[in-house]
């Protein structure tokens, strides 16, 4: 018998939500099995790859190693939500396909919600800058070099 | 009449790239069945030994479990691997032969409810020492860990007469070099899903790069007939080699439980279990013997290579012809012998990983090769020109290629973007006494598609709808390298149909012909001469139909931008949709089927001389490094990276290979390495198996060069796999090059550069 016993009420991709869940819950098996966003990554469960990277209040998080409980209250941000709700993609989605930053895809939305705060509060970052923000995601398939350069001609694209 | 290329040449971003960023694009793990249960295997935690009891019973017990499977439960023989016969167990028992053994599969209704009926399982196992040591493993006396003793592939390499070789040398150099085990590290863990379906087959949805072998494996362990098993590739997150034989024993496992349960069971590794449960690169040991005149003219090259394959042969027999073949580099060299050999060992399994045995022979003959030239006394780059494959010369398996040999081109391109060799006096005037400078070069070439790893043929279909839009499908596999973009290049070149009207789905082995394994770099050669043909096939069709409506020959129309059009008047065009379907109502056909079939390869299978590969892809690198000689830190100044690639479909995806694929042959020679005590693992995550970030990347430059190939489409030759081996090679003789010292052994970490310094 499942203890549902911690409510919990946020905003999701910008729309109010509330649930109950077990007061161990993790935010990633909420977030994916819960309410279907699966553009949240598992790729280690131990916040050393950053492929489950959401955004909670404008920051970045491991969702992998933050509590369900912890959304509580929260504004979060998942890949899902980042695109207009007409489905226009955010400038950092269409630069990431544009600089060829996207392979196997598996980092892509972690990569991008990093990248995403990063230009929020910086909103011209150096080559050096991105490097260090992006510093906790790992990527496999690209050597980084185009993501930086996806995340430059986002910033440019935004400043525009 | 050569009409320009539209799309073929261009770089364009990925097809399927929409779904990629925004988070739609579904991988494995992301599908969801109703009454859906997991697995987790309970694997042995010890190397060696024999498994006297299997106590289940208490997690037979636990709440939520549904079924703990043993061999017992298995219908079929409980095998796999790559060559017969097989001798990979998907359950172990008696005989264990590495910690990562699965020994039964705990089915729950949940993950957490699965691993801890999993922890409640009593394995009784007597432990035997385990044999770790790969030359160990060989001694006579030594315990064997297969019946047939500890060697699991020998073949050897003669061309010439390598003595007379060696007697005619001026100068002989002579070292031994080793490698390490390097995990693939995708950030998508190996995941499975069996669905048992209402009319009695099975569905398998795997993270996998060799769908049709995976369908194979698990028709023969579930005791379904083949045509019963379906296995469909959702979008996969990286795979470099790596999902093959891991995901052909969970596929086969998950199919097993799936049909004794009658509901869909998922298994998806943690990272622990990616790095204790997937097969990962050799490691290697190299003797390595080159001669050569005072000139510098290499006249014989000997080896011994020791692979250390783990506890099963996997994809070993193949390592071994790939290793064997290129360790003699890309050079001409009239005198060979090697021998090449995996054993077994108590230890993970080693198995396929991009690059498949070059990167470990090219460092090994990249090394040597400057050592010989600081023998000789000779400029670096001059050896490696002198002793330059070029068109009509024969390769270390005696074979010659007529085209597409772009080896001194690359070096010529490096030679001049590096500034070479000004560039090192450059580099070692800027040294202090704590920062040292150094130019690493290297050469190396890597065979395209199978060859001697047995036929080489790809599916392909080819529709083309009414309304003028495409669908193609191919037998191999995007794993995101962007195969999936190449081919619809192909497809809108030759249909003159813009991109956005191109689908290319992803494989399901009901729809397509067994294509064999996504490896090789051998997707957009012979997967792309496979759509090339197809579409050619309906080509035909529309231009005969476009003839009809515009009362002109076949050969007088052209398609392009979603039209036909006479050739001589473009102004008399028809929308190709139009064409359709006035094909689709003349009864011409829209959809092909094709099939290409690469030569095959044909040689002397004691000596390994003959034509083994279709096409090799040549490449040059440059690498420039400065050592911090108090921390032994590296930073990569400048790299060069120049790769014959015979015609380059996508830059912009030809680029993304050359970069991903020498960051991590940076991660091979500098940082990566699986560790292990007592043949256990000890840094099975990202926190202490360190692979490249941000902070490491590359200033790759990348050096185009376009020698074509009649074997690819377009000329095209793939470009997956070798800039890896020509990077990590790079940079061993970069960092020797800037201390002096030389390197025998990669990873050269921090700690091992720290170590060299002290003496």
């Amino acid at each position: 018998m499942d203890l549902k016993a911690v409510p919990i009420a946020f905003c999701l991709n910008g729309r109010p939500v509330s649930t109950s869940i077990d007061g161990d819950l993790r935010a990633i098996d909420l977030l994916r099995e819960g309410f279907g966003l699966t553009g949240v990554k598992e790729g280690c469960g131990r916040g050393e790859c950053g492929a489950c990277t959401i955004l909670l209040d404008g920051r970045p998080v491991n969702a992998c190693l933050l509590l369900a409980a912890k959304l509580d209250g929260c504004e979060v941000l998942t890949i899902e939500g980042l695109a207009s709700p007409e489905g226009t993609l955010h400038p950092l989605q269409s630069a990431f396909l544009e600089a060829g930053a996207v392979q196997c895809g598996f980092c892509t939305p972690g990569m991008i919600l990093a990248a995403k705060s990063l230009l929020d509060t910086c909103p011209d970052p150096s080559e050096e800058e991105i490097a260090r923000a992006l510093s906790g995601n790992f990527c496999r398939c690209t050597g980084y070099s185009k993501i930086i350069k996806a995340v430059r001609l986002a910033a440019q694209e935004i400043m525009r | 009449m050569t009409v320009p290329f539209r799309t073929i040449g261009q770089p364009v971003g990925k097809i399927d790239g929409v779904e990629l960023v925004t988070g739609r694009a579904r991988y494995t793990a992301d599908l969801q069945f109703p009454g859906t249960l997991q697995a987790v295997a309970r694997r042995a935690g010890v190397a060696a030994g024999l498994l006297r009891h299997l106590n289940v019973e208490e997690a037979r017990r636990s709440p939520g479990v549904a079924l703990v499977l043993i061999p017992a439960d298995l219908p079929g023989p409980n095998l796999i691997g790559i060559l017969p016969p097989f001798d990979q167990p998907l359950l172990a028992g008696p005989e264990i032969r590495h910690e990562g053994d699965s020994l039964a599969l705990v089915v729950a209704e949940t993950q957490e409810q699965a691993e801890a009926a999993a922890s409640l399982i009593v394995a009784e196992i007597e432990p035997f020492p385990p044999i770790l040591d790969p030359e160990e493993a060989l001694h006579a006396e030594a315990r064997k860990i297969h019946p047939n003793g500890n060697l699991t592939f020998a073949k050897q390499l003669l061309k010439g007469d390598v003595e007379a070789g060696f007697a005619q040398s001026e100068v002989i150099v002579e070292d031994a070099y080793r490698t390490s085990v390097q995990d693939h590290a995708y950030l998508e863990p190996e995941a499975v899903l069996a669905v048992p379906e209402s009319d009695g087959r099975l569905t398998v949805y795997a993270s996998c790069q060799s769908p049709f072998h995976l369908r194979g494996h698990i028709a023969v362990n579930t005791g379904l007939p083949a045509s019963r098993v379906k296995v469909v590739q959702p979008f996969v997150g990286g795979s470099f080699g790596g999902k093959d034989d891991a995901v052909t024993e969970m596929g086969s496992l998950a199919g097993a439980a799936a049909l004794k349960l009658g509901r869909p069971v998922r298994i998806v590794h943690s990272r622990k279990d990616s790095f204790l449960g997937s097969h990962a690169r050799h490691a290697a040991i190299i003797h390595l013997k080159t001669g050569a005149m005072r000139d510098g003219t290499i006249i014989a090259r000997q080896a011994e290579i020791l692979l250390d394959g783990g506890a099963y042969a996997s994809e070993s027999p193949f390592v071994v012809m790939k290793a064997l073949i290129h360790v003699a580099g890309p050079y001409k060299i009239p005198h060979l012998r090697v021998d090449c050999r995996a054993v077994y060992t108590n230890k993970r399994q080693a198995g396929a990983m991009r690059g498949f045995g070059v990167p470990q022979v090219t460092f090994a003959s990249e090394s040597q090769i400057d050592a010989l030239a600081r023998e000789l006394g000779l400029d670096r780059w001059e050896l490696r020109r002198r002793n330059a494959l070029t068109v009509g010369e024969a390769n270390a398996t005696s074979q010659v290629f007529h085209e597409s040999v772009g080896l001194v081109e690359t070096l010529e391109r490096v030679k001049e973007e590096g500034d070479w060799p000004a560039c090192l006096e450059r580099a070692h005037a800027a040294d202090n006494p704590r920062f040292k400078r150094g130019v690493g070069l290297a050469a190396m070439m890597q065979g395209i598609s199978n060859g001697a790893e047995g036929v080489d043929v790809v599916g392909a279909s080819v529709q083309v709808s009414q309304d003028g839009s495409v669908l193609v499908g191919l037998g191999l596999t995007e794993l995101g390298q962007g195969s999936r973009t190449a081919m619809a290049q192909i497809a809108a070149e030759i249909l003159g149909v813009s991109l956005e009207k191109i689908s290319v789905r992803q494989v399901d082995t009901d729809t397509v012909h067994d294509s064999g394994p996504t490896v090789a770099s051998r997707t957009t050669t012979v997967g792309g001469k496979a759509v090339w043909m197809a579409a050619q096939a309906v080509r035909t069709s529309l231009l005969e139909m476009a003839g009809l409506m515009l009362k002109a020959p076949a050969e007088a129309i052209e398609l392009g931008l979603d039209r036909a059009y006479l050739r001589e008047n473009q102004e008399a065009q028809i929308p190709l949709a139009q064409v359709a379907t006035a094909a689709y109502w003349t009864g011409f056909p829209l959809m092909n089927l094709a099939f290409s079939r690469a030569p095959d390869a044909q040689y002397d299978h004691e000596t390994h001389q003959g034509q083994i590969y279709i096409a090799y892809n040549y490449g040059t690198h440059l690498m420039e490094v400065e050592v911090d000689t108090w921390t032994g830190k590296v930073r990569v100044l400048r790299h060069l990276a120049s790769h014959d690639v015979g015609k380059a479909i996508n830059p912009l995806g030809v680029e993304g290979q050359v970069e991903g694929a020498s960051l991590m042959g940076l991660g091979f020679a500098h940082l990566e390495e699986v560790l292990e005590e007592n043949g256990k693992i000890r840094n099975a995550n990202f926190a202490d198996y360190q692979i490249p970030s941000f902070a490491e990347r590359l200033p790759t430059r990348f050096l185009p060069v376009e020698e074509a190939t009649s074997n690819g489409p377009f000329g095209a030759k793939g470009i997956g796999e070798p800039p890896l081996a020509g990077a990590a090679a790079a940079f061993a003789n970069a960092v020797s090059d800037a201390l002096g010292i030389s390197f025998r052994r990669l990873p050269i970490t921090p700690q091992r550069i720290l170590e060299a310094l002290e003496g």
